[in-house]
C-alpha cells in the first residue's frame, strides 16, 4: 500500500540553510521554537491526544526521512538525530501535499511527521485531520506573528498589551487570605513531622505550636490570643 | 386630595385610595412598586408613602436629601459603597468613598419610621455609630455593617448600650478597630431580643466569654451567632446555655492533638447550619451525630483533605448550601452529587497555589461538574474555581441545571494546558439552557472565549442582569458584538481584558439596561483617556482610578510594589458627580481631557 507523505517544516529548515552565519541560524531555531511552542500551546489538545492515540495505534510505521522509527506500541517520540543530517524542507509552515494524496480515500491514513524540541514523532492520520493539525498550526503561528504587524503602535503600547495579555493576577479574596497566612504561620511555626510528645507543650496559653499536614501525621495547635493578622 | 378619577388610570374611572392602599402594601419586588410608581402621580404618592424596603445599588447614585424627599416613612434601607473589588487585595483604594455620615445624619434628622439599617462595603465612623445609637437606638431592629471600615468597639459599643431593641448585629468581615470587649458586654446587659449576631471573619479577639454566657441567658431567641476564633472547648457552657442555636460558624480549635476532649461538646439540638474554623480530620466526628440534620457546611476555613470532604458530605443527605476551598476536589463533587440530593447553593473558593499546602486531589475539573449538574438537580447557585474545564462541562450544567439562577465560573492559572478552549460552545449551551439565569461571572484567560464566545453571552443572557468578564474576547469585535445584546445588563464588572477605551465607551452606549460599569485592565490608547469621552452623557459619572503602584507581599515574603492598573468607574447618578474624592480617585473631566 503506498503512502503519501506529509512533509511539515517546523524548524524553517530552508531558512536555516539559507542563512550566511550560525548565529542568524541560531536565532532562527530560536523563533522557530517559540513559534512552534506556541502553536502547538494554541492547538486542540484533544486533536493532539486523538492523534496521537491514533498514531501509537498503528506503530511501526518507518520513515523515509530518518533512520528513527516508532519502535512499539508504547513508544512514538524518540530522540532526533541533529538537524544538519536532515534533508532541506519547504518553509514554514506549508501543507505540501505529494500529488496522489487527491485522488486517494480520504479516510486511508498516512504517516505525519512532526519534529519538535528534539523530538521525532510520527502518526497514521486520516487526510483531514492532517489538515485539522496543519490549519491549527498555521493558525497559531500567524497569530503570534501577524498580530504585532496589523496595528502600528508605540512602545509603551506594545509593552502595555504584553503586560495585560492575562499579566493580571486573579484577585484574592481577603478573608481567605488572611485565613490562608494564619494557616501558614501555624505550620510554620514547628517544624514538620515533629509530632513525639517531648517537642509538644500542653495547653491553650503556650505560643508553640505544631505542625499538621492534611494527611494527618501532627496536629496544629495555637494559642487563640495571638493575633496573627492586621 | 382624594381623587377618585385621576387621569391615567383606567377605564370606568379610577380605583379609590381606600382599595389602592389596601392594595399597595402587599406589593414588595422593587420592580413591581416601580412600575406603579410610573402609572400617574397619585399612585406615585401612595408608593412613595407605603414602600417599606428600598435598596440603593450605588450610595452616590442619589443623595440623602432625594432618598427623604420621597420616601418619609422608610422602614428599611440598605446601601452599597465600594466597587465589589474591594472585598478583593489591593484592588480599590481603602479611602476610596462610600461614606455612611451623610447619610446617618439624614436618618437621625428624618427617618422616623427606619429600624432596618444594611450598609455594604461603606466607611462608618465611631461618630456615626453614636449619632445612629442616640437617634434611632430606639426603634432600631437591624444593624449590618457588612464588610464595612472605619469604625472601632467604641462605637459598637454606643450601639450595644443604646438600641435594645435590636435583634440582628452584623459586622462580617468588617474593618474593625479593636480596644476591648465592652461592645459585647453593653449587648449581653441591655438586650433580650436578639436573634441574629455574627462578627465572622472580623478580627475581634478581646471577646469574653463570660459576655457570651450572659448573652446566651439572657436572649433567649438567640437563633444565630457567628464568632471570630474562640476555643470551642470553652463553648460548652454556652451551647448548653443556647438552646435555641441554629446556626453558628466561627470558634477555633487549639487543642486538636486531644481530639478525645471535644467530645464533651455538646452542640444545641437545632443546630442545622454550621461552620467550625480549623476544624481537622480527627476531631471532625464530633459533627456525626447530627450531620444529617446539617442545612448548611462552612468549610471555607477547616483543615481537611478531599477524603475527608467525601467521608463528611455522605453524611449530610439534607445539605442545602456547601461553601468551601477547591480542596474539595472532583472526587468530593462526585460524592456530594450522590449523598446531596437537595444541594442549592454551592461556593467553591480558591485553595493555597503552594503545592504543598493543599491535598494533592484538591482541584476541581469538568469532571466534578458534570458529575454535580447530574447529580444536584436542585441547584441555584454555582461560583467555583477550577483547574481545568471543558466544552461538555458548561454543556452539562445547561441541559440539567434549570434552576440555576446565579454561576460563576474563575479559572485558575496554574495550568498551562486546559483541555477544551475556547468555550464558546459550551457558554452558548450554559446560557440558552439555564432561563433563570440573572448573575453570570467568567474569568478566563486568552484564549478561554472567542469573539464569537463573547457574541454568544449578549445573545444568550437573557435576564441576567449582573455579570463579571474576565480576560475573555479576543478583540474590540467581540465586545461591540456583546454589546448589542445582553438586553437586561444592569451592572457590568470587568477585569483583564483586551478592548480598547474606545470599545468600552462605545458598549457602554449599546448596553441598554447598563446602569454600573467597572473595568479594570484594559487596553488604554489614549493619552488621557481621550477616548473614553465617547461614553459622555447626562447622569453618567465617570470615575478614574489611574494607574498606580500598589505595595504588597510576594510569595518570597519580600514588600514589594505591584504595578496596578487603571479602573474606570462609571454609572448613573441623580446626584452629580462625587465631592468627596480622595487623592487615588479622579472623575473624568471632559473639558480638562480635551484641554490636554
Amino acid at each position: 500500500m503506498s503512502r503519501a507523505t506529509v512533509e511539515l517544516d517546523f524548524f524553517g529548515m530552508s531558512k536555516e540553510n539559507s542563512s550566511s552565519s550560525s548565529k542568524s541560524k541560531f536565532l532562527n531555531r530560536q523563533r522557530s521554537f517559540r513559534d512552534i511552542q506556541s502553536a502547538i500551546s494554541k492547538m486542540n489538545p484533544e486533536l493532539l491526544k486523538s492523534v496521537i492515540a491514533s498514531g501509537s495505534a498503528a506503530s511501526n510505521k518507518s520513515t523515509p526521512d530518518n533512520g528513527n522509527q516508532m519502535s512499539s506500541n508504547k513508544s512514538f517520540s524518540v530522540p532526533s538525530t541533529p538537524k544538519q543530517e536532515l534533508p532541506p524542507f519547504p518553509a514554514l509552515p506549508v501543507y505540501f501535499p505529494l500529488p496522489r494524496l487527491n485522488l486517494e480515500n480520504p479516510l486511508e491514513t498516512a504517516p505525519l511527521t512532526i519534529f519538535y524540541n528534539g523530538t521525532v514523532a510520527v502518526f497514521d492520520v486520516p487526510q483531514d485531520k492532517a489538515e485539522n493539525i496543519l490549519k491549527l498550526a498555521e493558525k497559531g503561528i500567524s497569530k503570534t506573528v501577524v498580530e504585532p504587524v496589523a496595528d502600528p503602535r508605540t512602545d509603551h503600547q506594545q509593552k502595555l498589551l504584553e503586560s495585560l495579555d492575562g499579566d493580571l493576577p486573579i484577585a484574592r479574596r481577603k478573608s481567605l487570605q488572611r485565613f490562608l497566612e494564619k494557616r501558614k504561620e501555624r505550620l510554620a511555626l514547628e517544624t514538620p513531622y515533629a509530632s513525639t510528645p517531648n517537642t509538644r507543650f500542653q495547653g491553650r496559653k503556650t505560643m508553640k505550636n505544631h505542625y499538621s499536614f492534611w494527611a494527618g501525621l501532627g496536629l496544629a495547635s495555637k494559642d487563640e490570643k495571638d493575633s496573627l493578622l492586621n | 386630595m382624594n381623587n377618585l378619577n385621576c387621569s391615567g388610570c383606567g377605564v370606568g374611572g379610577g380605583m379609590s385610595d381606600v382599595v389602592l392602599e389596601c392594595v399597595m402594601p402587599y406589593i414588595h419586588d422593587p420592580r413591581d412598586r416601580d412600575a406603579v410608581s410610573l402609572v400617574c402621580r397619585r399612585w406615585y404618592e401612595l408608593d412613595a408613602i407605603t414602600r417599606r424596603h428600598v435598596t440603593i445599588a450605588l450610595c452616590y447614585s442619589t443623595s440623602p436629601d432625594r432618598l427623604q424627599r420621597r420616601f418619609k416613612h422608610l422602614e428599611s434601607l440598605k446601601m452599597k459603597g465600594k466597587p465589589r473589588a474591594a472585598m478583593f487585595f489591593n484592588l480599590i483604594p481603602e479611602d476610596w468613598g462610600g461614606f455612611v455620615t451623610p447619610w446617618v445624619n439624614e436618618i437621625a434628622e428624618s427617618f422616623n419610621c427606619l429600624k432596618s439599617l444594611h450598609f455594604r462595603r461603606m466607611i462608618v465612623k465611631d461618630s456615626d455609630l453614636e449619632l445612629l445609637a442616640s437617634s434611632r437606638g430606639r426603634v432600631l431592629e437591624v444593624l449590618k455593617l457588612d464588610k464595612c471600615s472605619g469604625f472601632s468597639t467604641d462605637g459598637l459599643s454606643h450601639i450595644g448600650r443604646s438600641c435594645r431593641q435590636l435583634r440582628t448585629l452584623f459586622l462580617e468581615e468588617s474593618g474593625i478597630a479593636e480596644k476591648d470587649g465592652d461592645w459585647l458586654h453593653e449587648l449581653a446587659t441591655n438586650n433580650t431580643v436578639l436573634q441574629t449576631l455574627n462578627f465572622y471573619m472580623t478580627d475581634l479577639t478581646k471577646v469574653r466569654l463570660e459576655d457570651l454566657e450572659l448573652l446566651a441567658k439572657n436572649c433567649r431567641s438567640l437563633v444565630s451567632l457567628k464568632i471570630s476564633d474562640f476555643e470551642l472547648l470553652e463553648l460548652v457552657g454556652f451551647f448548653r446555655s443556647a438552646s435555641a442555636i441554629e446556626e453558628f460558624c466561627g470558634g477555633s480549635f487549639n487543642e486538636p492533638d486531644q481530639p478525645g476532649k471535644y467530645a464533651a461538646v455538646i452542640f444545641p439540638p437545632k443546630l442545622c447550619r454550621l461552620g467550625l474554623t480549623y476544624m481537622e480530620k480527627n476531631v471532625m466526628s464530633i459533627v456525626f451525630p447530627f450531620a444529617s440534620l446539617l442545612k448548611k457546611l462552612d468549610l471555607l476555613y477547616v483543615l481537611l483533605g478531599t477524603e475527608d470532604h467525601c467521608v463528611l458530605v455522605q453524611r449530610c443527605p439534607n445539605l442545602e448550601v456547601l461553601e468551601t476551598r477547591n480542596v474539595i476536589g472532583d472526587r468530593g463533587l462526585e460524592a456530594l452529587a450522590q449523598s446531596c440530593k437537595r444541594l442549592k447553593r454551592l461556593r467553591i473558593e480558591r485553595g493555597a497555589d503552594e503545592q504543598e499546602m493543599e491535598d494533592v486531589d484538591g482541584r476541581v475539573s469538568q469532571r466534578g461538574l458534570i458529575a454535580l449538574a447530574q447529580g444536584c438537580l436542585e441547584i441555584e447557585y454555582i461560583a467555583v474555581y477550577v483547574s481545568d474545564i471543558t466544552n461538555a462541562a458548561l454543556e452539562h450544567l445547561g441541559a440539567y441545571s434549570k434552576n440555576l439562577n446565579d454561576f460563576r465560573l474563575v479559572l485558575l492559572d496554574q495550568e498551562h494546558m486546559i483541555t477544551d478552549l475556547p468555550l464558546d460552545n459550551g457558554v452558548r449551551a450554559l446560557l440558552s439552557g439555564c432561563e433563570k439565569l440573572q448573575r453570570f461571572g467568567l474569568y478566563l484567560r486568552p484564549g478561554g472565549l472567542s469573539d464569537v464566545g463573547l457574541g454568544y453571552i449578549g445573545q444568550y443572557s437573557r435576564h441576567v442582569r449582573w455579570m463579571i468578564l474576565g480576560s475573555v474576547g479576543e478583540s474590540d469585535e467581540g465586545l461591540l458584538a456583546f454589546s448589542t445584546g445582553c438586553p437586561s445588563l444592569q451592572k457590568l464588572e470587568m477585569r483583564a481584558c483586551c478592548f480598547t477605551e474606545s470599545a468600552l465607551a462605545r458598549a457602554a452606549l449599546q448596553l441598554t439596561s447598563l446602569r454600573y460599569l467597572w473595568v479594570h485592565g484594559y487596553r488604554e490608547t489614549s493619552t488621557g483617556h481621550r477616548d473614553l469621552l465617547t461614553m459622555v452623557r447626562p447622569f453618567w459619572n465617570i470615575e478614574l482610578i489611574p494607574s498606580r503602584k500598589v505595595p504588597t507581599v510576594n510569595n518570597a515574603g519580600q514588600n514589594v510594589f505591584d504595578d496596578n492598573p487603571a479602573h474606570i468607574l462609571a454609572y448613573y447618578s441623580l446626584a452629580g458627580p462625587r465631592t468627596d474624592f480622595p487623592d487615588t480617585v479622579k472623575p473624568l473631566d471632559p473639558a480638562k481631557v480635551v484641554a490636554a
